[in-house]
């Protein structure tokens, strides 16, 4: 079963989407960028990016834009304004269609179109590693029929068999899976690079047909940038008498800087555009560019092309019938719907939040991919699955909850780790299954407890307890808990621990949120306790283990310190500095107990090559958690 | 006898439904799978070209301060510019060569045509680099038009 691409053959730019996984996923081009620019050069057969680069230089050879020639007559005034903006020749083709001529060969709007949708073939099957031989097209909705059939024309000649050709506005809705939400009207508002578009879509018959479209083709985030260079210009002739319009490498970085300074300001309230040695001043010393531009002097610069973008769209809506505060659902597609003003504008007007979590400049290709991914079967029948809303884990020494299953883990799945003991001959391990985010076991809800009995008496640390835990398909947790030693296992299974409704899962999310900052401190106050309390223990053992080998002074400042920790941990009111301070303090007196230990070895026999007992003081640290032999564990530890 | 038609029915129901779990399976397991190839390709090709972004964004100091030093004669700016350059070359980034070569759109991005000998890199107005063989930035350049004025 091939996949079936979706291309969003665009004005600027084009970009290639297809299923995966049920999941629409943007195919990167072979440059590693998701986006073609619709650029070609048929003589050098150059396309995108590479044809970009090389448009200076060969200004009549280098076809962009075309799509505003696609399927439209030589007299047509789109045509006519197209043909004043570019530096390539048009002309009148078979039956007067427009045509571009280059080197005295002509080529269709269609056989350029086509070389942008070979690229967007091939680079799709190196990224997928397979054969593509169909798509799904879009085009603008005011596209007429000779329009849209130039456009499947220029599929055909790619290669590709057009399994459909869908309106842009249309796509955008199926990105959003709006269809699912039966949205009753929608506004797509769509402002890219160079045109504005703004379409109502209502749902009719279970599909979305177009009610009215409006726009603008030549207003666009490059006429916005257009804005920022004049003033940069303006301010430096103001700040330093130079016009710098003059000189062309000075106006490329300003453009550039332009362009980045706008793109900044959608995330900051202020951005600073440093140009240093931008050109000479009149004695020939050097000029630098320094200025800031606020976001809210940008909105001024730009403010009345925003507002020439809502005069479509009351016609429009005018056209459809429609008040702005009865659409259901606004989109924003294109890349200048990022800028903060815009969007404002944008829910002004029709009074809601519009949509755009996804990427304004992949959203179009996105829903073609969606259209591709019905059309290629992918889509029906799937397998829905389930995801558990909130972590899932058992309670620890010090009261801590220890996950086990991360929340929005995809079910069925299942989980193990292997917990011990907290205190010798300890006969049965209690396991406390809790649901939720708080890193302390209180603060999180019980599932249920159950209790493993019959460990065999050993030091703590030393049985192995596997905890697993296994939810199905339907949302059922099963938590088994095995005493790896005996053999002698015990289990609870808890019902509709997925079962949450939307708000409490909310909820407890937000609580763990508010509450992250002292949770932390409470937990690493809990840690450093469990570490002082091991260290006491691993010292005691240590000095039963040295005997006389060590130095009674050493000795008797190791049994000091471990009763000063004592003391410390019988304390209520601690802080983690102290504790740790006083398990330091203790670390280190050990390290002389056990370095005599290592050198009395040493004398006994002699290291093994290679190695000197210096080498192997320095294995032996005393820190929290080492281990004299690795068959311990510690409970809330995990253990190969 | 419908008894029996109705339990030979059953049958092949159960059967075809049988055949399709176990092909949607292996379909799960089959996209898990490629996922994983596609997961550890990706993780090698991160190592590879985690830094493009940020080294892309030191380019742009180094342009700067490589105009500085063309302006001001301080032997300390270009040692420690030197250094600078030193740095990058062990993080695997190259500069591009252009000068005196012809014009190519691969390695090349053409910002202006200038009086010279025809398709030939007449200016690097902002150089280009390569990081570990991949084009990371092109080099911006003036190209030679033999009728330019």
């Amino acid at each position: 079963m091939t996949k079936i691409i979706g291309i969003d053959l665009g004005t600027t730019n084009s970009c290639v989407a297809v299923m995966e996984g049920g999941k629409p996923k943007v195919i990167p081009t072979s440059e590693g960028e998701n986006l073609i620019p619709s650029v070609v050069e048929p003589v050098k057969n150059l396309v995108g990016r590479v044809a970009k680069r090389q448009m200076v230089l060969n200004p009549e050879n280098t076809i962009y834009s075309i799509k505003r020639l696609m399927g439209r007559k030589i007299t047509d005034e789109q045509v006519e304004k197209t043909q004043k903006m570019v530096g390539y020749k048009i002309k009148a083709g078979k039956n007067d269609m427009a045509v571009v001529e280059i080197e005295g060969k002509e080529y269709t709007p269609q056989e350029i179109s086509a070389k942008i949708l070979q690229k967007a073939k091939k680079d799709a099957e190196a990224y997928l590693g397979e054969k593509i031989t169909e798509a799904v097209i879009t085009v603008p909705a005011y596209f007429n029929d000779a329009q849209r059939q130039a456009t499947k024309q220029a599929g055909e000649i790619s290669g590709l068999e057009v399994k459909r050709i869908i309106n842009e506005p249309t796509a955008s809705s199926l990105a959003y899976g709006l269809e699912k939400k039966k949205a009753e009207t929608i506004a797509v508002y769509d402002l890219g690079g160079g045109t504005f578009d703004i379409s109502i879509l209502e749902l009719g018959d279970g599909v979305y047909e177009v009610k009215a479209t409006n726009g603008d083709t030549f207003l666009g985030g490059d006429d916005f940038d257009q804005r920022v260079i004049e003033w940069i210009v303006a301010e430096f002739k103001k700040e330093n008498g130079i016009d710098l319009t003059t000189d062309k490498q000075a106006m490329q970085r300003i453009r550039d800087a332009a362009e980045k300074a706008k793109v900044e300001l959608s995330s900051s309230k202020e951005t600073e555009i440093n140009q240093p040695f931008i050109t000479q001043g009149k004695s020939g010393q050097p000029l630098h560019l320094t200025m800031k531009l606020s976001r809210a002097k940008l909105e001024e610069l730009v403010d009345d092309l925003i507002d020439k973008t809502m005069k479509p769209v009351e016609a429009c809506l005018k056209d459809a019938k429609l008040d702005p505060k009865k659409i259901d659902q606004v989109i924003l597609v294109g890349g200048q719907t990022r800028m903060p003003k815009v969007e404002e504008k944008v829910k002004q007007y029709f009074g809601k939040e519009p949509n755009k979590s996804v990427n304004p400049d992949e959203v179009v290709a996105v829903g073609a991919a969606v259209q591709a991914g019905v059309l290629a079967g992918d889509v029906k029948d799937i397998l829905l699955l389930d995801v558990t809303p909130l972590t899932l884990g058992v309670e620890t020494l010090g009261s801590v909850s220890t996950a086990l299953i991360e929340r929005n883990a995809t079910i069925p799945t299942s989980k193990s780790q292997v917990f011990s003991t907290a205190a010798d001959n300890q006969p049965q391990v209690e396991i406390n299954v809790l649901q939720g985010e708080r890193p302390m076991a209180a603060d999180n809800k019980s599932l249920g407890r159950f209790i493993l009995d019959g460990i065999p008496p050993a030091q703590r640390g030393v049985p192995q307890i596997e905890v697993s835990f296994d939810i199905d398909a339907n949302g059922i947790l099963n938590v088994t808990a095995k005493d790896k030693g005996t053999g002698k296992e015990q289990s609870i299974t808890i019902k509709g621990s997925t079962g949450l409704s939307d708000e409490e899962v909310d909820k407890m999310t937000k609580e763990a949120e508010k509450h992250a900052e002292e949770d932390k401190l409470k937990k690493e106050l809990v840690e450093a306790r469990n570490q002082a309390d091991t260290l006491v223990f691993t010292a005691e053992k240590t000095l039963k283990d040295a005997g006389d080998k060590a130095d009674k002074k050493d000795k008797d400042e190791v049994e000091e310190e471990i009763k000063r920790v004592k003391e410390l941990l019988k304390q209520e009111d601690l802080t983690k500095e102290k504790i740790e301070e006083a398990t330091k303090s203790l670390s280190e007196k050990l390290q002389k107990v056990g370095a005599a230990m290592y050198q009395e070895k040493g004398k006994e026999s002699p290291p093994a090559s290679g190695e000197n007992s210096k080498d192997k003081e320095k294995k032996k640290t005393g820190k929290k958690g080492d281990k004299e032999d690795k068959g311990k564990a510690e409970e809330g530890e995990v253990v190969e | 006898m419908i008894k029996i038609m109705t339990k030979k029915i059953k049958e092949k129901e159960f059967k075809l439904k049988v055949e399709d779990l176990t092909n949607k399976w292996k379909r799960a397991l089959a996209d898990y799978a490629n996922l994983e190839k596609r997961v550890g390709q990706e993780k090698s090709d991160f190592v590879k070209y985690a830094n493009a972004c940020l080294i892309d964004k030191l380019l742009g100091v180094l342009d700067d301060l490589e105009r500085a030093e063309a302006h001001l004669k301080s032997e300390g700016l270009s040692l420690a510019l030197s250094q600078f350059r030193s740095v990058l070359k062990t993080e695997g980034v190259e500069e591009i060569k252009v000068e005196g070569e012809n014009f190519d759109p691969e390695k090349m991005d053409c910002s202006e045509m200038v009086k010279g000998a025809k398709n030939k890199v007449i200016k690097v107005v902002q150089k280009g680099y390569f990081l570990n063989q991949k084009i990371l930035r092109p080099a911006k350049v003036k190209v030679g038009s033999p009728s330019k004025v």
